[in-house]
């Protein structure tokens, strides 16, 4: 792999099984043995990509196009059928916020708890946490259990722990809507900060705009292959012609 | 393997979470963990010394050494079947090495193991027994060789249950059947013939054996029961893990 690439991704296929009924009890392996009935749902068809260092990317295309599945194989949560995928440097993705936070523990200590999760150490995360906890702006919350907090409050803390991780490359899928707008502002501005600094972003979001503002390229997915990829501008207007067509046929 | 040494704060984090939420909300808390084995140690020595005598001279105190690295080994079975599937909503929305799962769920068992065997020392000293100081030198190896066992055996039981859900209700059933194929409850000496190659198979015959040789009979034990029981923790060990990294990448989709 190229030394200046951050993603490499070539020919990757990904299909889902749907079971009608998921059985993985003996009695259903020995009796259905290959009689469970399922679907295959192609969602990538031999899709391939390249992304650069301190690049940002922004995935577009229409509900279900495969979005979140690309970001979930990027992170290594699920693997494709076959192709390859290459990656070059720490990954954190803010994929599902504020999974494995314990609502009975404080928000300090879930600090801790979800930087570890994360591959930090001990120390990493004790040069961070003060940083962490003013990003969150929950001051006067934080060694309160989080079970308190209000949806927006938990989002901020969880947000503010998965952006300050150091990472090389960050996947983000459609969490731009955390909290009130001046704290989705200090979130886009954290963004643009991390990337100025030689972070690779990938981003999936619906507006566009937040896109364009970041990204040098968009890549556009319909139908498990890749439409269109280039300048964001001109990609999403093609884009918005073609979903304006799309539904009018 | 960098990448497991890059997630030990994951590792620390979760054991301790394990530690302490264990006897959290009891009364007595963590002293539990002193209480459990001295409650059982007072059954086996009621039972065994005044209804059914063994003919093995202090036989309670011949099982108790035995039983509880056997409960270790055991809880290994039974509870770190699940110690992956308990923990699905991590799983399927964040990436992290999965082995990570199992060694905490192992890691947290082992320290409440050795957190038992204070009670064992005490025991034997208070009996009149007494501890061969040169033998006791030697149960920090066989601790690390039933460590390398019991973290193989999760590593294949977490994973494969995860695609056979029915294997958690039958690894009680396999538990129990495998304690009595071990020597736990008799020496070795009481098996016949014909199936000492079946027991030589057995991972924690020698295991359990290096245990009383040192703890009972006060010995340091024997090289070959050592370099057994070092052989067979390697060999499960290397099962579990060409098992589990084979199965791991489906973990998320089929939770
Ligand atoms: N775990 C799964 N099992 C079965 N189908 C799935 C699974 N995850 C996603 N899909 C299907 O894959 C397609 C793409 O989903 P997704 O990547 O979430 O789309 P989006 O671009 O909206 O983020 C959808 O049709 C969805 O139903
Ligand atoms: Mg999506």
């Amino acid at each position: 792999m190229d030394k200046d690439m951050a993603i490499e991704v070539r020919h990757i296929t990904k299909k889902f099984k749907i079971f009608y009924d998921k059985g993985h009890t003996m009695k259903e392996l020995v009796l259905f043995k290959n009689r469970r009935k399922y679907e295959e749902r192609l969602v990538l068809d031999d899709i391939s990509f390249s992304i650069k260092k301190g690049e940002g990317v922004g995935l577009i295309g229409r509900n279900g196009c495969g979005k979140s599945t690309t970001l979930k194989l990027l992170t290594r949560i699920i693997y494709p059928n076959s192709g390859e995928i290459n990656i070059n440097g720490r990954v954190s993705s803010l994929i599902e916020l504020g999974a494995g936070f314990h609502p009975d523990m404080s928000g300090r200590e879930n600090i801790y708890i979800n930087a570890a999760i994360f591959g930090l150490t001990r120390k990493e995360i004790d040069a961070k946490v003060d940083e962490i906890i003013d990003f969150s702006e929950l001051w006067d919350y934080i060694d309160t259990p989080v079970r308190t907090y209000s949806t927006g409050m938990y989002m901020r803390l969880a947000f503010a722990v998965a952006i300050n991780v150091n990472a090389d490359i960050l996947l983000i899928d459609e969490i731009l809507a955390v909290g009130d707008a001046r704290f989705q502002e200090k979130c886009f501005n954290k963004m643009r900060e991390i990337k100025a600094r030689g972070t690779t972003i990938v981003i999936v979001s619906h507006s566009l705009e937040q896109i364009e503002a970041i990204c040098e390229k968009s890549i556009w997915i319909e139908h498990g292959k890749i439409k269109a990829e280039g300048e964001p501008k001109q990609i999403h207007k093609q884009y918005l012609e073609f979903m304006k067509n799309g539904y009018i046929e | 393997m960098k990448e497991i040494y890059a997630y030990r704060e994951m590792i620390f984090s979760l054991v301790k979470r394990d530690l302490k939420g264990r006897y959290k909300g009891s009364a007595l808390g963590f002293l539990w963990t002193f209480i459990n084995p001295l409650m059982q140690l007072c059954v086996y020595t009621l039972v065994f010394s005044q209804i059914m005598r063994a003919g093995v001279e202090d036989y309670y105190l011949f099982l108790f050494v035995a039983l509880i690295p056997w409960l270790f080994f055991s809880t290994c079975l039974t509870g770190g079947c699940v110690c992956v599937s308990s923990q699905q909503d991590l799983v399927k929305k964040i990436y992290f090495p999965r082995e990570v799962l199992p060694i905490a769920f192992v890691t947290s068992q082992f320290i409440n193991m050795i957190l038992s065997f204070v009670v064992v020392f005490c025991v034997l000293l208070i009996s009149g027994k007494g501890i061969n100081v040169l033998a006791i030198l030697c149960l920090p190896v066989i601790w690390i060789i039933e460590y390398i066992l019991g973290l193989g055996i999760t590593l294949i039981v977490s994973s494969v249950t995860i695609f056979l859900r029915d294997l958690e209700y039958v690894l009680g059933i396999i538990a129990m059947a495998w304690q009595f194929l071990t020597p736990v409850m008799y020496p070795r000496s009481l098996v016949p013939e014909k199936f000492m190659g079946l027991f030589l198979l057995n991972p924690m015959t020698p295991v359990i054996e290096a245990y009383r040789e040192i703890l009972y009979y006060k010995q340091i034990p024997e090289l070959r029961t050592l370099g057994h029981a070092v052989f067979m923790g390697v060999a499960l060990l290397a099962i579990g893990i060409v098992v589990f990294s084979k199965l791991k990448r489906d973990f998320a989709e089929e939770l």
